[in-house]
């Protein structure tokens, strides 16, 4: 089942040919703010399945092109975002230790909407198509066996990326670790809706591809995940609970990421999730090669000098001497 | 005025006699989730404020020690926090970079609450006491004039701090040391904007066990809340009830280990205390604390390193 948002944020199914409308199925969760009325539906989902689908089957569909889908999660409480986490042709082990960090939840924006660039001035905006897991059940310290039941479903994502300030710019007011280059306002495109769970046998063996006006960039499955979105789940749950309406996004594979720029029209697609198109805005209409795309080669030299990298692991679960949890 | 929340997060104004309870002011925009009902409140806090005012002369007070306050902001949309943000001794013309991060807004937690170390191995859990910054409306590219027009109030702030990990142990997935539950004590209250005539100007002070540690003022920042606002909204717009941390002074921080009592005091703003847990039991010599003068060794350092500026506002060649 795919749930998801239209118009003035009304919740809805989202079915091959239209949507159909949940609004009087959720009206006793009670609330106006659209992003804890996802969160009260995904916590209620269990007694809301039935209903919802028997609406789902017989209700009035609305065909897609008279509404507007919205993000399905519009301002979630974390988002938390994998980095370097495609091994990209080169398997290290032991594996590299999990990168992750906080992306701005005002950056979300939903299908059709624009991508906006901001004045700073990086060496590129890029794209970086990613699998988005949208958390289901409370998850504080758990197993990465566990992680799975703590997962509603799944959605696309596209991490925004400004690199480093072009020579002699200064920099953004965020910390390394910060990455405040992919928290820019609409710069976390998702949707077109959140696919539940039953739906998805593995997460970490979907295809994905992305597309700027037309020609394929992106291409690549989720298997090549260094760490298993199983594995992100649980780790994470050890720093900080991760709670019903959290968005985590699995990282991506860096071939053949290129540029962003004003006027490109982009899209997402995951296999047994569907497809997002967003526009993109840069009033200062600065332009890059179209056709300068990162190539595997680069990518294979990169994590090849990896390997010779100090590798402590990650806490909890790949200290060094062992197991801490 | 003074606003939070108390009990089963009931809304309130805390004034010298206590609580007083504002639920039927606030009924219309009460949905039954406390940050979204603080969200609320502040947007309408201009047209509600005379039925505040009213409530304070007309109500009868609940004594502090007979309710449990709560955090006044229990799940902030964001929690940015500024690092390595005070002068400690040492200006440097023209300023460091501004450098700010994100805190998990599953780390707050509330007056009385405990702080609670995960077993992670850093070589130490520090305190970092903070003045905390409420936004108010919705702020987006601002100038730095217009930035403290953004802010709804003030409170304490504590961003409580696992360092690197001890030699040999594996790290956090992320810069995450500051983001465990419970590392981020809030409250007692929001202090409104109106009695804080200079947020650059105040004392802020953290005790241990009653033994002083922290004890610095905010007139220290390099970088001042009205430019930090300013500087950030020109990244992610702000909204109301985010909340900033302004970075802290690190002269005498210290540890924070098992069964601590750590209390946090600004000017005008209140005092809020903490009780510390560890399963683990861990130790550290509590008068080993961070000296002045390794403070100012590292910022004078800092007066060789390269220096862009921070963007929008400094840049080589001129304003942005």
């Amino acid at each position: 089942m795919k749930i998801g948002f239209y118009d003035e944020f009304r919740p809805c199914v989202v079915k091959e040919n239209g949507v159909v409308d949940l609004s009087e199925i959720v009206s006793h969760l009670q609330i106006s703010s659209p992003q804890i009325l996802m969160q009260r539906i995904i916590v209620n989902f269990g007694d809301l399945q039935q209903e919802i689908q028997k609406i789902s089957d017989q209700g009035t569909t609305i065909p897609l092109d008279q509404v507007r889908l919205r993000p399905p999660l519009p301002r979630p409480g974390k988002i938390l975002a994998g980095q370097g986490n495609y091994m990209e042709g080169v398997k290290i082990e032991p594996a590299r230790p999990l990168q992750s960090f906080f992306k701005s939840p005002e950056a979300i924006i939903g299908p059709g909407d624009t991508i906006t660039l901001p004045a700073f001035r990086p060496t590129i905006f890029n794209h970086e198509a990613e699998l988005a897991v949208v958390i289901g059940k409370e998850a504080n310290k758990i197993q990465e066996h566990e992680a799975l039941d703590h997962v509603f479903g799944y959605t696309t994502g596209v991490d925004v990326s400004a690199r480093a300030p072009e020579e002699g710019e200064a920099d953004l007011p965020g910390t390394v670790d910060a990455h405040y280059g992919k928290s820019f306002d609409t710069f976390l495109p998702i949707g077109p809706a959140i696919t539940t769970a039953d739906e998805i046998e593995n997460p970490n063996n979907l295809q994905i591809q992305y597309w700027v006006n037309g020609e394929l960039r992106q291409n690549y499955n989720t298997n090549d995940m260094e760490h298993s979105i199983a594995y992100t789940i649980a780790t994470l749950s050890h720093v900080m609970t991760l709670k019903p309406g959290d968005l985590l996004i699995g990282g991506t594979n860096h071939s053949h990421l290129g540029p962003l720029q004003d006027g490109d029209t982009t899209t997402i697609e995951i296999e047994s999730i569907g497809r997002t198109t967003n526009h993109v805005e840069d009033a200062l209409k600065r332009s890059w090669d179209p056709h300068d795309l990162r190539q595997p080669e680069v990518l294979t030299a990169r994590r090849e000098s990896m390997k010779d990298q100090p590798n402590a692991g990650t806490w909890p679960f790949n200290a060094v001497g062992g197991d801490r949890v | 005025m003074k606003i939070g929340f108390y009990n089963n997060f009931i809304p309130c104004l805390i004034t010298t006699d206590g609580v007083i309870d504002i639920s039927d002011i606030v009924a219309n925009i009460n949905e039954g989730e406390p940050q979204l009902l603080m969200e609320r409140l502040i947007s309408s806090f201009d047209s509600l404020r005379p039925s505040l005012e009213t409530a304070v002369s007309n109500s009868q007070a609940t004594p502090l020690d007979q309710v449990q306050l709560r955090a006044p902001l229990p799940r902030p949309g964001k929690v940015l926090c500024g690092n390595t943000n005070y002068k400690e001794y040492v200006p440097i013309d023209p300023p460091r970079p501004l450098r700010t991060f994100f805190k998990s807004p599953d780390a707050v937690i509330g007056p009385g609450d405990t702080i609670s170390l995960p077993k992670f191995r850093p070589t130490i859990f520090n305190h970092e006491a903070e003045l905390a910054i409420v936004i108010g409306k919705q702020a987006k590219n601002l100038q730095e004039d217009q930035a403290l027009g953004h802010v709804f109030g003030y409170t304490t702030g504590v961003d409580v701090s696992a360092r690197a990990p001890e030699d040999g142990e594996a790290g956090l997935p992320g810069g995450y040391g500051k983001s465990f539950d419970t590392f981020l004590p809030i409250g007692p209250a929001i202090t409104t904007a109106d009695e804080i005539s200079n947020p650059n100007n105040l004392q802020v002070r953290y005790w241990v066990n009653g033994e002083l540690r922290q004890d610095y003022n905010t007139d220290d920042m390099e970088h001042s809340v009205a430019y930090t606002i300013a500087a950030l909204s020109h990244v992610m717009t702000l909204m109301p009830g985010d909340l900033i941390l302004a970075g802290t002074n690190h002269s005498h921080l210290g540890p924070l280990q098992d069964g601590d009592f750590a209390e946090i005091e600004i000017e005008s703003i209140g005092r809020n205390g903490n009780h510390v847990q560890d399963s683990l039991k861990r130790s550290w010599d509590p008068h080993d604390l961070r000296q002045p003068e390794v403070l100012v060794a590292r910022r004078e350092a800092q007066k060789t390193q390269p220096n862009t500026g921070t963007w929008p506002f400094q840049k080589f060649g001129g304003e942005s």
